[in-house]
């Protein structure tokens, strides 16, 4: 019988939370002999909103674009380096569109089994419960969505992990 | 960082003193000055009248997002102005501008920068907010529009 967990995506946003869960989500995949996948998502659908709204020029939106671009390939390195000082390999992907949207898209891709992701900013406005992106894909995916917490703890975990 | 966490009373000025596009933008830096979230002036000021310098971002109902990118801040760092009787923005659609986001942001933050104007963009939308936004006659009242709206 295989394990519980074949197939486990991170989801990268470059936040605090996002690293905890890329420690967490590198000792669940040693454990469970699981196959690890980091994306990272560059939001063009807020980038093309922001123009449409005329709040950005067109050089603006591809200055932005340029800039998330690389935040994109720098965060999903140190997902990789994580890996790599533990002995894993790490897949990565970078998707660009609307967030919620591409992850699930992944999710469905790579017949994900498990998505792991940092901690949800709180609500602390209604706009909140609409639109944030993290917590859209966590109720839209249909695998399973691990929320990691207690970032003094995995870093432990991570830490201990030979 | 949400709209929410970055507007305090202390970053909103009502009613706006400035009659012209440049005085409203130097009086919204001054309140960022006096609140303590940058510590110079003139740069700021210089950033975003050269983010202007490429389109106004005058947008439709009486709304403004003046922002720049810039390293006198080091996380997002926004105000918020109320001007009742109107100031020429060179708007999209050519109304005098009474209501002013204005937003900063380090040039490391894009990501965080995107999301708080998105999150503008919407509250934009809402003419039901805009009303409520442009009568409001207190820092307090504002923030808690922000909250709640």
């Amino acid at each position: 019988m295989e394990g519980p967990i074949r197939r486990i995506l991170l989801y990268m946003d470059g936040s605090e939370g996002s690293i905890t869960a890329a420690q967490y989500a590198i000792c669940l995949s040693r454990y469970y002999r699981a196959e690890l996948t980091a994306l990272y998502v560059v939001n063009t659908r807020a980038l093309g909103d922001l123009l449409k709204a005329r709040i950005f020029v067109k050089a603006e939106q591809e200055e932005y674009l340029r800039d998330l671009e690389e935040d994109s390939q720098r965060y999903l390195n140190h997902v990789r380096s994580l890996a790599r000082k533990k002995g894993l390999v790490v897949q990565t992907a970078s998707a660009s569109g609307t967030v919620h949207q591409e992850i699930k898209n992944c999710v469905l891709a790579n017949k994900i089994d498990l998505l792991v992701m940092g901690e949800l900013s709180s609500v602390r406005s209604r706009r909140d419960e609409l639109y944030d992106e993290a917590d859209r894909a966590l109720r839209t995916v249909p695998c399973s969505v691990l929320v990691v917490k207690d970032e003094e703890r995995v870093a432990a975990l991570y830490d201990a992990l030979v | 960082m949400a709209l929410v966490d970055l507007i305090t009373p202390e970053v909103v000025k009502v009613p706006l003193a400035g009659k012209t596009k440049n005085e409203v933008i130097r009086e919204l830096v001054q309140v960022l000055l006096d609140a303590g979230r940058i510590t110079e002036l003139e740069s700021v000021y210089d950033a975003l009248l050269t983010r202007e310098a490429l389109g106004s971002t005058g947008l439709e109902q009486g709304v403004a997002v003046p922002h720049a990118k810039t390293r006198a801040v080091r996380q997002l760092t926004a105000a918020i102005g109320i001007a009742p009787q109107g100031v020429d923005f060179q708007s999209a659609d050519g109304e005098l501008s009474k209501l002013f986001f204005l937003l900063l942001a380090p040039p490391d933050q894009s990501g965080p920068h995107i999301q708080a104007l998105a999150e503008i963009a919407r509250l934009a939308k809402s003419p039901t907010f805009l009303r409520l936004l442009a009568g409001a006659s207190s820092g307090r009242e504002v923030a808690e529009l922000i909250r709640e709206g």
